[in-house]
């Protein structure tokens, strides 16, 4: 017997619906109807990013972020969070290189809350030594986890402070340990008035709403805040002129390095050649960096790290290679292979099968992620504030299936070079060498 | 009852194997596990590792394909396989386009009933996993969480990490996997989870007829459902790290088995000691309020047998013998005093209104059924959680406070630098100095 069919596959879209309105404030609000579940994703991206900071505040539009959770003129230390979260809510922000972004996932019933309650931060937020002074501690311990104590935080720093002379990807999001120290209540309030008014948010409403109610909802508790000044950062690293190396020495069980070579801002189409080119170096099981050198045991890692879109940098940002040598196996060794690889590539390009399957693992990666509300939020919100063109999610799928192999080669051989190329190596130390290097900040 | 709570279809396979098929509409996936009800606690003594390796090798060749041209054929259709060992289970999982539903569960059944067990393989599958597991000593937090469970549980099976140790790795050989297979891969003692863009009754034609007929070797361990005759005395335990800026702190002592009938009111009381986020006790104390550490958490691991309880978090090591002294202290109070209506309310609403968001993918919905069905928690579990939820009374909540908070019984482990760090921990107590596992 042949069941009947209920589900058609074929039948579906993977077009993200999606309503766009512009407060007469500045305010840009995406709505993503989706009814199936009675939840909604809603986020505000503001844009300022570590990529606004300047030498001396680097770390405080992150800082800034968790300042924006300890309360407001009627609301106590972290309320915000505990009143949402008690309607089921998923409570978080996380702050990038070119954004920080705000976000509360709940039953769509609750939406009216959420809207009050980002309005009401954004205009009575309670900026005070009570709440700076401990969260700026709280900061400190999470450099000291993510960058100084994690088995590669310290190297990262390093890439980009190295691969960057110039533009503001130079210091990490996170911050300069000094900087955290020294950072004032004062620089907090002007980066707040600076940054966080309607001309510099996108908000994005996606699940169960309907989008002419959302307006008006939106409209009624962020309508009335006055525009801020917008100010378009232009910031440029020049072209690099030859291959950059730094070491960092420091107690590890395994030597590694980690490479980055600049490639292009989030306007330029070479981007989805260069994720396709990703994919097939490193992207499964059958990549060409895995069969060659995880799965014969010379590296424990070797992997290519490239945000895919809308998550990477709006500005030239780094492909980067992550090579953790196997025990046993020198790094010394493994680099010169790695990127005898990579030349191999540039020379004799890639196969057909090799395009395809790379192909087909992005579509069903945006399949699957197409799912999550907070997921197709992110798509649209992203590359608005990225590059005002929220209409970009849904070009993604047909961008990558016109990409060549032809695009691929030209790609490898423009960005893969040498010469803009910069490498960092970790050197392992013992603890008493590593004491006796100063102290890790 | 919402209408948005997906049906969960039972079927036996002719081999006697469950099937429970979830049909999905939100977008055309379709997420197939395999699950041998037998997992890393059924590792043969000093062969720990051995269910996490022989599920990773179940992938690495079938009798028909070595494992490139599986994972070219695989990746070709954009989808992906995976294979873990874990507690109580062991997981063999193909996500892909819902398009491709036959063939994903036909190859599904070849890595599971056909493996090759290449040998020529194993010397690299052993290489990569040592390299691994050296390369993992450099996580300051995953080193802390594979220490105390040894510290706190010894010997016993829930002492060893999932993945093993480098020991074990060094002991373990093929036939330990091959063992492992034929032993605990078995159609009594195994379940087909399906949920995807795709009809029932079609997951169970296409299920029988693919499945139906393989019965696996077996007989399967008996489960494990005990509790260790010896556990770690309780005390503060330092381990010196002189390299680290700050203390990973882990405190626990022994939980209750899923089925405990205290299951949802302690899930509450731990929502709002430690993991509620900023709605939680700990997290108030110690962040909130005193600035210590970017994050803490609390968490009764649930599984056949008692699993442990643990709390963990990071702290600058000069704050780490005060974050010590906090954290037994809130522990106390949630013991003594239980919680509050309000944040027993709060956290029942939290559960409640969160539960639709573990509906949106198919791998989330995945994961729910396999609970289900690992501990035999009812088909209609998804309909009767938010009521269980609801049902729990401010009474239940402090008695499960009283019977599952330890704080006089707790093992402490802290791993940091110790000259920084020893004397202030010492105020607090005996201090026992232990070494690298």
């Amino acid at each position: 017997m042949t069941p009947s069919l209920k589900f058609d596959p074929a039948a579906w879209q993977p077009e993200i619906k999606m309503e766009q309105f512009r407060l007469d404030n500045g305010l840009t609000l995406l709505v993503l109807p989706d009814q199936r579940l009675p939840v909604v994703s809603v986020q505000i991206h503001y844009k300022v990013g570590s990529r606004h900071e300047l030498p001396g505040i680097t770390g405080i539009s992150h800082l800034f972020e968790h300042l924006m959770f300890r309360g407001t003129k009627t609301l106590g230390p972290e309320e915000f969070s505990r009143i949402l979260q008690a309607k089921g809510g998923e409570i978080n922000a996380f702050t990038t290189r070119d954004h920080t972004s705000y976000f509360e996932n709940l039953p769509a019933e609750h939406l009216e809350l959420a809207l009050k309650l980002e309005a009401d931060r954004l205009l009575n937020l309670k900026l005070d030594d009570e709440t700076f002074q401990p969260e700026r501690q709280v900061v400190i311990s999470e450099r000291k986890l993510r960058s100084v104590d994690s088995p590669f935080g310290l190297v990262e720093e390093q890439l980009f402070a190295t691969a960057y002379t110039q533009h503001p990807y130079h210091w990490p999001v996170i911050g300069w340990d000094q900087d955290l120290h020294r950072m004032t209540l004062e620089d907090c309030l002007a980066y707040y008035r600076d940054h966080y008014h309607p001309g510099s948010m996108s908000v994005v409403l996606a699940g169960d709403v309907d989008p002419e109610a959302a307006r008006d909802l939106v409209d009624r508790y962020f309508g009335r805040i006055p525009p801020g000044p917008v100010r378009e950062l232009t910031a440029q690293e020049p072209p690099q002129r030859g291959e950059r190396r730094a070491v960092v020495k420091k107690v590890s069980q395994v030597e590694a390095l980690l490479a980055g070579f600049h490639i292009v801002g989030m306007d330029h189409p070479d981007l989805y050649p260069l994720s396709l080119l990703s994919v097939i170096l490193s992207g499964g099981k059958a990549s060409r960096f895995y069969q060659d050198f995880v799965r014969p045991g010379k590296a424990v890692e070797l992997s290519v790290e490239l945000p895919p879109l809308p998550f990477s940098g709006q500005d030239r940002d780094l492909m980067m290679v992550l090579a953790v040598a196997a025990p046993g196996n020198p790094l010394a060794e493994l680099e010169p292979e790695i990127w005898a690889a990579v030349d191999r590539l540039r020379r004799e390009g890639v196969a057909d099968s090799e395009l395809a399957r790379a192909k087909k693992l992005v579509r069903a990666q945006a399949v699957r992620s197409l799912a999550h509300n907070f997921f197709r939020g992110l798509l649209a919100g992203l590359f608005q504030v990225k590059t005002g063109d929220a209409g970009r999610a849904n070009r993604i799928l047909s961008a990558v299936d016109a990409v060549t192999r032809g695009d691929i080669s030209r790609v490898a051989n423009a960005y893969l070079q040498e010469d803009n190329r910069t490498v960092v190596t970790l050197k392992p130390v013992s603890p008493e060498e590593s004491l006796a290097l100063g102290e890790l900040a | 009852m919402a209408d948005y709570i997906p049906e969960i279809h039972q079927a036996t396979l002719p081999n006697g194997m469950t099937l429970l098929g979830v049909e999905y509409d939100r977008v055309p996936w379709v997420s197939l596990t395999f699950m041998a009800k037998r997992g890393a606690e059924a590792d043969p003594p000093g062969k720990a590792g051995a269910a996490d390796w022989t599920a990773e090798f179940l992938t690495l060749g079938t009798e028909k394909r070595d494992q490139l041209q599986l994972a070219r054929d695989i990746e070709s259709r954009g989808a992906s396989l995976s294979a873990r060992g874990g507690w109580d289970a062991t997981l063999v999982s193909l996500e892909g386009l819902a398009e491709d539903f036959p063939d994903l569960l036909a190859t599904l059944a070849e890595v599971v009933q056909t493996p090759a067990f290449p040998a020529e393989e194993f010397p690299l599958l052993k290489e990569r996993r040592k390299a691994e597991l050296v390369h993992q000593l450099d996580d300051p937090r995953e080193r802390a969480n594979v220490r105390f469970l040894r510290l706190f549980f010894g010997d016993s099976p829930y002492g060893h990490a999932v993945q093993g140790n480098l020991k074990s790795a060094a002991a373990l050989e093929l036939a330990d996997l091959q063992g492992f297979y034929r032993r605990e891969f078995t159609a009594g003692t195994s379940s087909l989870v399906a949920v995807g863009m795709v009809d029932f009754p079609r997951m169970a034609e296409e299920a029988a007829r693919l499945w139906g007929g393989w019965q696996g070797s077996g007989p399967a361990s008996p489960p494990y459902t005990a509790t260790p005759e010896k556990l770690c005395a309780p005390g503060i335990y330092l381990l010196d790290r002189p390299d680290l800026t700050q203390s990973e702190i882990r405190v626990g002592h022994l939980g209750v088995p899923r089925t405990h009938p205290d299951y949802f009111a302690i899930k509450l009381v731990n929502y709002i000691l430690g993991a509620g986020g900023f709605s939680s006790r700990l997290m108030t104390r110690i962040r909130s309020d005193l600035g210590f550490t970017y994050g803490i958490r609390s968490s009764f691991h649930f599984r056949r047998a008692p699993g442990p309880f643990i709390i963990s978090t990071f702290t600058p090591a000069a704050n780490t013998a005060e974050v010590v002294k906090e954290i037994a202290q809130v522990v106390g109070e949630v013991r003594r005093q239980g919680v509050t209506a309000d944040e027993l309310a709060e956290a029942q609403s939290y559960h409640v209104g969160h539960f639709p968001l573990g509906l949106e993918t198919s791998r989330g919905i995945g994961n729910q059924v396999i609970s289900m069905d690992l501990y035999d928690l009812g088909r209609d579990y998804l309909k009767r959680y938010c009521d269980q939820i609801r049902d729990v009374t401010l009474n239940a909540a402090a008695q499960a406070a009283n019977h599952h908070l330890k704080p006089d019984n707790l093992v402490t482990m802290v791993m940091g630098p110790g000259a920084q760090i020893a004397d202030s921990l010492k105020q607090l107590g005996p201090v026992n100095f232990i070494d690298e596992i």
